[in-house]
Formats: C-alpha cells, structure tokens, sequence
C-alpha cells in the first residue's frame, strides 16, 4: 500500500480525533486558561463521566451499536439518588443506597430494552433513541404523579408545594462528591478522585475479564454475524438482551457517579443529553458503531471534555459572546455524531464496493483460467 | 406429587439468600447513613431548673467545635444512630463526654447542653418546630384584597357643592 494511500485511510479512519485535536488545541490559547486549570478539569470530568461512557462498549460488542437507550438506566439511577435524599441517607452510604435501589429498575428497563431491539435487528439505535423517549415519559409520570401519592415521599423538601411530585431541581448535598472526596490524592498541583478512579479501573478490569468468558466469546460472534452465531448454537437474542442488560446497569451506577460528583440533580431533564453526551465521547475517541475499545474512551472524555472547557471562554474573546461556545458544544455534540455515522456509512459502502470489486476481478481471473484450460485440453487433445 | 429436584432447590435457596443480603445491605447503608441534624442547645429553663453555661466548646463526633455562649443555639449534621458529644466549659476547663442515640426516623433533635451538663434526662429529644395558625380574620387579611369599602353616607352630598364651586 503506498504512503499516499495509509495516510488517506489514516485520515478517515481517525478524522473525527484529529478534527477534534486541532479544534481543541487551537482553542487553548484564546481561551487564556492555564493549563493546570485545563488538566485539573479533565481529570474531574474524566472521574465525572468515564463510566457513563464505558457502560456503550458491551452493546458495540454485541454489534448493537451506540446504546442510546443508556438513558433509562440513567433514569433509573436518578430513581435511586431521589429515594436517598428523600430518605435521608447521605455519604457513600447514600451513593450505595442509590445503587442498590436503581439496580432492580436498571434490570427492568434494560430487559425492556433488550426485548424490544431484538424486535428490530439492524435499527437498534434509532430504536433505542426513541425507546428513550418513551420511557421518559413513563417516568415524568411516576416522578410528576405517583411519587407523594402512590409512592410515599417523607421529605417535603423535595416534594413539590402540592403535595405530590418531585421538586424540578434537587439538591444533592447530602451525597455531593462523596465518592470523590473518599479519597482524594493530591499529585503535584492536581487533586485527583482517587475513589472514582478506581472504580472507573474495576470497570475496566471487568469488561477486559468479561470479553474473554463464554458470554464474552458469544457477544462478539454475535456482533459478528448473528445468523453464523446462531448456527453455531449461541443464544443470539438472550444474549443480545444480556449485552443490553449489563449496558442499563453501568449507566444507573456511572448516573449516580454523575450526579454526584455535580451535586444537584434536574429532575426531569438530567438524563435526556446522558446518551447523546455519552455516544459523542467515544465517538470522538476514535470508536465507530461497530468497532470500540477502552482507550478510546479515555481519549474520547479527554478530547470532548478539554473542548467543552476551552471553547465558551474562546468564544467570549474571540467573538465577544460565551454563548457562541455554548452554541459551539452543542454543534459539535450533535456534529461530530452526524460526522461519525456519515464516515461509519461511507466506510461500509466502500467495503462493499471493494468486496463487490474482488469477486468480479476473482471471477475474471478463474474464467480466464478455465479458458486456458480448456485449450490446452483441446490442445492435448489434438 | 412430583419431587423438586436438589440441584432446583438449591438454585432457589441461592437465590433467596442473595435476595436477603441485597435487601439486607440496603438497610445496613440505611442504619449507618441516615443523616440527623442536631440542634445543640444552650439556654436556661424557663422554670429555672437549669441555667444557661457562658462559654463552651461543643463537637460531636469528633468534628470541629463551635462556641456558644449563654442563649446560642447552633446545629450540627450527624449520620448513624450513636454520637458523642464533647463538651468543653471555658470557665473552669472541665471536660465532660456523653454518647446518645438518636431515634433511625428522627430528621431532627433537639440536644440541651446546660440539661446534659446538670445530668437532667433525657437531654436530648425529638425536635418539633412550631406551627402558628393564624386567626380567621388575620388568614382573610392574608388571603384575599379587602371588598372595596361603600363611600360613607352624607360625604359625597357635602362635597358636591364645593366641587361645583
């Protein structure tokens, strides 16, 4: 393959990082940040959202794409931390209580989930974006309605001044940053959630562990080619819902690490952007909808994070307005998916013509061959 | 009637078993986090039986102490059911240590630093803060804009003339 040739597959495959890259370095100096403030950021907002985004890897594996239907275990989650501020529980003590309460309604959505994107093989992410909404509606209506009336509340503090519902905005404060603060390292300038970093690298630790069991083995196959796994006896859709299931779970725990690590918790909107924020980082590591790792994860939280924090303060200096680099992130939110599902189509096309060019130039050449062959018999013949 | 078979049982038993630590765990998180807010109390009776103390330091739970001089009234955020409280007069340096209980339900209590020290208990009880119902005309006044008042009799008939003047 010539220089010319690996250096423009080099640009396709990895143009979402390299676009990235250079937005966000040029971004650094207008900003007038330094860079300890830059890093002291990132490596908050690494402990903030790494899980969150780590609960995609399964589903992509499973060759279910970008699970966009995380946002109900990130509802779920939300159930969980309501119930430990409603009932007083505060600390990691409140964090687990969360966990412990969410994980049931996790297991509940994701089998939901999982059931219905077995229904329609091949369109799961538009399927899950949309199951999205729905549940969401489902839970505006168990948080609005029957929390305080079929669902006793104890707190008024958070019960709307009607006497049922949950207030719009809840304070965390009970549980804010107790996961970070139980242990916080200070290395040279930085201050680094020592607690949510390890168990972001439980996480992975777990995922390395889990591609490589049984169930592990059966997600890739299926991601593979479902029909070839299932003549080979894997349980595609059983298997399909466990991917699913297992996704739901970690968004319920990487919501609540979330949210505590912000310490407030927007009742009815908080999850809405938990998917798409969550798919634009690993998309932006480098992952497409059908290849992802962990390391581009990180580099994904990395990269969308240090923009989020340079481009508002680059857009008040350069064009006079924070709210350009509001808009800026909402942009390139939603851009760099577009970006990525464009250049994920593009590829697949071209593999197919490329595959499609072999078979030809294959079916070419044996014709060719069968022809030499046949002279030669008749030749010998003769 | 059909024998369940061992290998059945034993997976329900598992299960149940699993069941009964997960719910078993959430109560403990529970039990041990459950927050409290303790007001801490430094103000005489009102029948005289114990008097307000000029000057103490009070932590709880080994956190950092806050001062309170006689009629200060301060709280402090406590989780679990067991405390200590650490009380440290100014006037003399004595240093008196007491451990109570606060009730799993109770959001908030009301702890009597003069009644602990004057060894009076219950020095610490349940925290009701008080509800003042107004009276129906004053919840009128609240409620709705006064009815516009008729004008009184005979006064329009006395400024008619002067107006028209």
């Amino acid at each position: 393959m010539s220089a010319q040739k690996k250096l423009g597959r080099f640009i396709s495959e990895y143009a979402v990082v390299i676009i990235f890259t250079v937005i966000t370095v040029a971004c650094i100096k207008p900003s007038g940040l330094s860079l300890t403030y830059i890093i002291q950021e990132i490596i908050t907002r690494l402990g903030r959202n790494s899980f969150l985004v780590l609960s995609l890897l399964l589903p992509i594996f499973a060759g279910m794409g970008l699970n966009f239907g995380m946002t109900l275990g990130a509802m779920a989650g939300q159930i969980g931390l309501i119930f430990a501020v409603d009932w007083g529980i505060a600390g990691w003590q409140g964090l687990v209580f969360a966990v412990l309460v969410g994980l049931p309604v996790s297991l509940l959505l994701g089998w939901v989930c999982g059931a219905v994107m077995n229904k329609a093989k091949g369109r799961e992410m538009v399927t899950g974006y949309i199951l999205a909404f729905f549940i969401n509606g489902i839970y505006q209506f168990v948080v609005l309605y029957m929390m305080g009336s079929v669902i006793p509340l104890r707190s008024a503090a958070i019960t709307l001044s009607r006497g049922y519902g949950v207030r719009n905005t809840l304070n965390l404060e009970s549980v804010r940053q107790s996961l970070d603060t139980l242990l916080m390292l200070k290395i040279g300038p930085f201050m680094v959630p020592g607690a949510a970093f390890i168990v972001i690298a439980l996480l992975c630790v777990f995922i390395v562990w889990f591609k490589k069991t049984k169930l592990g083995q059966d997600m890739r196959a299926v991601g593979q080619d479902m029909a070839v796994a299932d003549a080979a006896g894997i349980p595609v859709e059983r298997t399909r819902i466990v991917a699913i299931l297992i996704s739901t779970v970690l968004a319920c725990i990487g919501q609540i690490i979330f949210l505590q690590n912000m310490g407030n918790l927007a009742t009815y909107n908080a999850h809405d952007q938990t998917g798409f924020f969550a798919v634009a980082a690993i998309l932006v590591g480098g992952a497409s909808v059908t290849k992802a790792n962990i390391p581009n994860v990180f580099v994904g939280v990395i990269l969308l994070h240090a923009m989020f924090i340079v481009s508002p303060l680059a857009g008040q200096r350069l064009f006079g307005s924070a709210m350009i680099g509001e808009y800026f992130r909402q942009f390139i939110g939603y851009g760099v998916i577009a970006l990525s599902l464009v250049l994920y189509a593009w590829r697949s096309r071209k593999a197919i013509d490329n595959a499609r060019a072999g078979l030809r130039q294959g079916a070419a050449g044996s014709s060719g061959a069968s022809g030499a062959v046949d002279a030669n018999n008749k030749g010998a013949a003769k | 009637m059909s024998a369940v078979p061992a290998s059945k049982t034993r997976k329900m038993v598992v299960r149940g078993l699993l069941l009964v630590v997960y719910v078993g765990l959430a109560a403990f998180m529970l039990l041990i986090g459950r927050q409290h807010t303790i007001l801490i109390d430094n103000k005489s009776a009102e029948d005289g039986s114990y008097e307000a103390i000029d000057g103490i330091l009070v932590s709880v739970d080994g956190k950092e102490g806050a001062e309170y001089y006689s009629g200060d009234r301060d709280k402090a955020t406590v989780q679990g059911q067991s405390h200590k409280i650490r009380i440290e007069v100014f006037s003399d340096g004595t240093v008196t240590e007491k451990t109570f209980k606060v009730p799993l339900w109770e959001d908030m209590t009301i702890l009597s630093v003069p009644k602990l020290l004057a060894g009076i208990e219950p020095f610490n009880e349940k925290f009701v803060p008080l509800t003042v119902v107004l009276p129906a005309e004053d919840q009128q006044q609240y409620t709705s804009l006064p009815a516009e008042e008729p004008a009184a009799e005979g006064v329009l008939e006395e400024l008619l003339p002067v107006l028209s003047q």
